[in-house]
């Protein structure tokens, strides 16, 4: 019972918060200089034609009255439509978002499986060759440019050891792409048992999982090594100590304790990738929902980037629900 | 032992320690000062050395490019595209034939502008506006309310993605060196406002803050006076982080064409200019750009992580010392 | 130093010879928190050790465990427990003693009992590190060791988290925790002073009950000199890191020889007349280095006690004292 009245708090904040974000997003798209009368119908179209257009898409209405009938639409599931692809922006982000999640997801367990590990062993000790390993990753990954070592990786496994298949899109050209059911190449190749589109989509997935799971293990990496550190010096640690419990119990204790703070940064930056791997997706032409959105922004497409906005906001909100009811179950001072 | 150790130490009521014992860094001042001190703590963690080395290079780099530089780096020279790194171009030519070395060296003249100015105005208008919505949270009922939509507001821009964010502002205010600045300095703003709320709440509640509301010094008084010389540490300590943040943050903006435009030297446009000939072998005009670009930020994350261990008294003291066994 | 020790035929259980330990700083000249300190503990034996906060308590706790908070360092002098030098113990060995034969109850439980474990956990932890039993075993353990802690409804507590208790409870949970392995030594670290006074002396009593009934030796480490009077064997004055003094209870509370222990007794009593003769209003600020620590507050300092420092040495009635001009008979 406490915890439905956890979540009820929760939820309540959410919708301001949401509708607060379709409108900041909503106004700052408005402001992008362009025209999408003019864009869609080409610089010849006739002046009539024009403002048809613009009466039908109602350009013409007051920007508040436009932003209701945007909400108004948005609850009834309709993200309008997207000059560029002709198509509504909904269907488009269903098949894109998943795309994105997919490497993102993946790019996100090599940067735990990476960060974790090191971070924990790291703060066990002042010195040595593995916290100094610990110290140059974590300011290394915070400065290079994703992009960047995505091109390197290109560079090395596709361009000269040929390892790697060409950075263009998610599977080979030759590769029919299997029935979507979960929206995940790979889930929906076992799926399907086709095992020339699972391995043709874990060869595109390799490069674009290593460099964003290289770079974004830093921070999880900084996270983790602090909070397991300060945790080791906190006072039921030095209690511990006094017992004489064995060290891999103390430690144990140190790492549960660290728990929460490590789940918020990786939830934080869950949220933050579905934006932030826009342009790892743009060197791999991923096609994934990032690409779309700055195509949008760039293309003054209006409503593609406000669906964009307002999936990648959802998708963080339902990840920062799940961590708190993590939090419900990992600490038992929260369900007093 | 000197006395001002031996008075610490001396567990005396605590008037004359504080008389005789002085700031704890006593014995410092001692070591020739505080640019004695300073060395001192370079020789006990080099790699803060190195983070200062680099950053003073890319600020040589930046002032005196036009002699350092061996070509001009907007000149193109299309008979010598693409050549590999060699005696004539140390690190080569890139698709038009644009000396790739004097496109680094001129790079940090519009990196750092646009870094350093996009900090310095998200700190100016986010630290003083965390100092105020800090202090008058849980005053009277106006001011909470103000403090209250500053940091709903905060959360909302925070939950933007935000590299799509601070794409549509220069879309919004046009393709600019002015207006890439007004992105960073807005994308940035948030992390101030909160470094400096949470500091100054608890700072808010001293005594010292207390005494001087009680002594009907005015808000200005105690925010300028007592708050905000206490609360500010962090703040200059993300300072030097948020540079080398704001420094890949344009080069992305550049390399999805929503930055610094293409011959303007900036390492994120080489980058994406680049992009091209690596997929066919040619990788000089990308990596080293990219090279460059990461030395920068890296040296700039080190000034900031040794400003953090230097505003901190408890840390500082540590700096030197040697674990101890046992 | 062998003359103050008390008069055993065993050998002792704790044995702290010329033990001198500093702070570290990187700015500035290290700083004592120990300065040539010998004690010895016999089996059985009780020793209060009394000192305002800042006087090194808990940095003698915490050596005598081998573990000196960082930055702290032993300089030189050493430290044996039954026999062995806790400093050379490898990392496992010392685990091995630590909470099995040399426990520890510390003050503010509430803070420093893991807040995600409960209380149950929390003792069987302590008895599984150190024994061979199982989880259930472990678990019966620790509800005798809450009923012998005299916690009401102790099978219902042993599910308790710490923010649940009480402070009274929590420390009786620590105290739980440290004799659960019927340990050969109990350091109690100023164990009681964040309790309300009623709730203090209940859980004090308990506590030297456990350890007497258990033929336990211990170190009661507290600023309250009145509490140590009740049950302590023998009494030691710390000050500014260095033991000023060091008697049997009876013999101390009957003459106290160092100035500073009747300035601490004079605070207890209620003669203002005897806390004014005491006390010194006006407190010298340039106390010298080379002369006696306590000098700059003392009342009955002399010329001399700026200028030597002064050495432990036994006065007829058989204390030990670190003053030139003790107060004798």
């Amino acid at each position: 019972m406490g915890l439905v009245r956890y979540i009820g708090r929760r939820l309540l904040f959410v919708a301001p918060q949401l509708l607060g974000i379709i409108m900041v997003s909503f106004f700052l798209v408005k402001l992008i200089p362009g025209d999408p009368a003019v864009l869609m119908m080409g610089p010849n179209a006739s002046q009539q034609a024009l403002d048809e257009l613009r009466e039908k898409l109602g350009l013409t209405l007051p920007l508040p009255q436009q932003f209701l009938h945007y909400i108004v639409n948005v609850v009834h599931g309709d993200l309008g439509t997207s000059w560029q692809t002709t198509r509504p922006v909904l269907d488009d982000l269903m098949d894109r978002f998943p795309a994105t999640l997919e490497l993102v997801t993946l790019a996100l367990l090599v940067a735990l499986l990476i960060g974790i590990p090191l971070g924990i062993v790291a703060a066990g000790r002042s010195r040595g060759p593995i916290r100094k390993l610990a110290d140059v990753y974590g300011l290394l990954a915070g400065a290079i440019p994703d992009f960047w070592l995505a091109l390197v990786f290109i560079y090395i496994f596709y361009s000269t050891l040929h390892i790697a298949p060409a950075p263009l899109g998610r599977l080979d050209l030759e590769v029919v792409a299997p029935p979507i059911v979960t929206g995940s190449m790979l889930l929906d190749s076992l799926i399907a048992g086709d095992f020339d589109a699972l391995w043709s989509s874990a060869s595109h997935l390799m490069l674009p999982v290593m460099t964003l799971g290289l770079v974004n293990a830093g921070p999880i990496l900084k996270m983790t090594q602090s909070t397991v550190e300060r945790t080791l010096s906190s006072d039921f640690i030095r209690y511990a100590e006094m017992c004489g419990l064995p060290k891999r119990t103390v430690m144990r204790q140190a790492v549960r304790a660290s728990l929460p703070s490590i789940i918020t940064i990786v939830s934080v930056l869950y949220g933050f990738l579905i934006g932030g791997a826009v342009l790892v997706e743009i060197v791999f032409s991923w096609g994934g929902a990032g690409q779309y959105a700055v195509q949008g922004v760039l293309n003054a497409d209006l409503n593609p980037v406000l669906g964009f906005v307002l999936f990648s906001a959802v998708f963080s909100l339902v990840v920062y629900l799940f961590v708190d009811l993590l939090y419900f179950v990992l600490d038992p001072r929260t369900r007093g | 032992m000197d006395q001002s150790a031996a008075l610490d130490a001396a567990p005396v009521a605590s008037a004359p320690a504080s008389l005789a014992g002085g700031p704890p860094g006593g014995a410092a001042r001692a070591r020739s000062g505080p640019v004695g001190f300073f060395l001192a703590v370079l020789r006990a963690r080099p790699m803060f050395a190195v983070g200062y080395i680099i950053v003073l290079l890319m600020i040589f780099a930046a002032l005196l490019a036009p002699w350092l530089a061996p070509y001009n780096p907007v000149t193109a020279a299309p008979d010598d595209y693409l050549q590999p790194p060699n005696a004539l171009h140390w690190l080569g030519t890139d698709a038009t034939g644009m000396d790739i070395l004097s496109r680094i060296l001129y790079a940090p003249r519009v990196d750092l502008t646009i870094a350093i100015l996009g900090t310095l105005i998200s700190s100016a208008i986010g630290a003083p506006l965390g100092a105020i919505v800090g202090y008058y949270e849980g005053r009277s009922a106006w001011r909470r309310a103000l403090s209250v939509l500053v940091m709903r507001a905060a959360d909302v821009l925070q939950a933007f993605p935000v590299f799509v964010f601070a794409i549509a502002l220069v879309a919004v205010f046009g393709q600019s060196l002015a207006s890439i600045i007004a992105a960073i300095a807005f994308v940035n703003i948030p992390i101030y406002l909160r470094l400096m709320r949470s500091q100054v709440l608890s700072i808010r509640g001293m005594r010292y803050v207390e005494a001087a509301f009680v002594a009907g010094a005015s808000d200005v008084a105690i925010l300028r006076r007592h708050i905000i010389p206490n609360a500010i540490a962090p703040a200059l300590a993300q300072l030097s982080v948020s540079v080398g943040w704001s420094v890949l943050l344009t080069s992305g903006l550049s390399f999805v064409g929503a930055g610094v435009v293409a011959p303007t030297p900036e390492w994120g446009s080489m980058i994406a200019t680049g992009f091209q000939n690596v997929t066919t072998g040619q990788w000089w005009p990308s990596v080293f750009p990219g090279i460059a670009l990461g030395i920068a930020v890296f040296g700039f994350a080190l000034v900031g992580s040794s400003i953090e261990v230097l505003a901190d008294p408890a840390q500082r003291r540590l700096v030197g010392v040697k674990h101890a066994a046992g | 130093m062998a003359d103050f020790q008390p008069a055993t035929e065993t050998a002792p259980l704790l044995r702290v010879e010329h033990l001198r330990v500093s702070y570290q700083s990187f700015e500035s000249a290290a700083v004592p928190a120990l300065r040539d300190i010998d004690l010895t503990i016999a089996p059985g034996e009780m020793v209060g050790l009394v000192g305002e906060s800042g006087a090194g308590k808990t940095t003698l706790a915490r050596s005598i465990m081998g573990l000196v908070p960082r930055p702290g360092r032993i300089d030189s002098g050493r430290i044996e427990f039954r026999g062995q030098v806790m400093a050379e113990l490898p990392d496992e060995e010392r685990r091995a003693i630590l909470g099995r034969h040399l426990a520890m109850v510390i003050p503010n439980p509430r803070s420093e009992l893991n807040p995600v474990l409960t209380v149950g956990q929390q003792i069987s932890n302590v008895v599984r590190a150190h024994s061979k039993l199982g989880a259930a075993e472990a678990r019966q353990t620790a509800l005798r060791m809450l009923e012998a802690v005299r916690i009401p409804d102790p099978g219902r507590r042993l599910n308790a988290y710490p923010h649940e208790l009480s402070g009274g409870m929590a420390q009786r949970v620590v105290i739980a925790v440290a004799l659960a392995c019927e340990p050969s030594f109990v350091i109690s670290d100023d164990a009681t002073s964040g309790l309300d006074v009623t709730v203090q002396a209940q859980v004090l009593e308990l506590l030297q009950d456990m350890v007497r009934s258990r033929g336990a030796s211990a170190l009661f480490i507290t600023r309250d000199i009145a509490i140590t009077a009740h049950f302590c064997d023998r009494i030691a004055i710390i000050y500014a890191g260095e033991i000023v003094e060091i008697a049997d209870t009876a013999a101390f509370f009957d003459r106290p020889a160092h100035p500073y222990s009747i300035m601490l007794l004079a605070a207890f009593s209620h003669s203002g007349d005897l806390r004014r003769r005491w006390t010194r209003t006006e407190i010298a600020v340039n106390g010298s280095a080379a002369g006696c620590a306590f000098a700059p507050r003392c009342v009955r300092r002399q010329p001399r006690c700026e200028a030597e420092h002064p050495a432990l040495r036994t006065t007829h009635s058989g204390h030990a004292v670190r003053c030139h001009f003790p107060v004798e008979g």
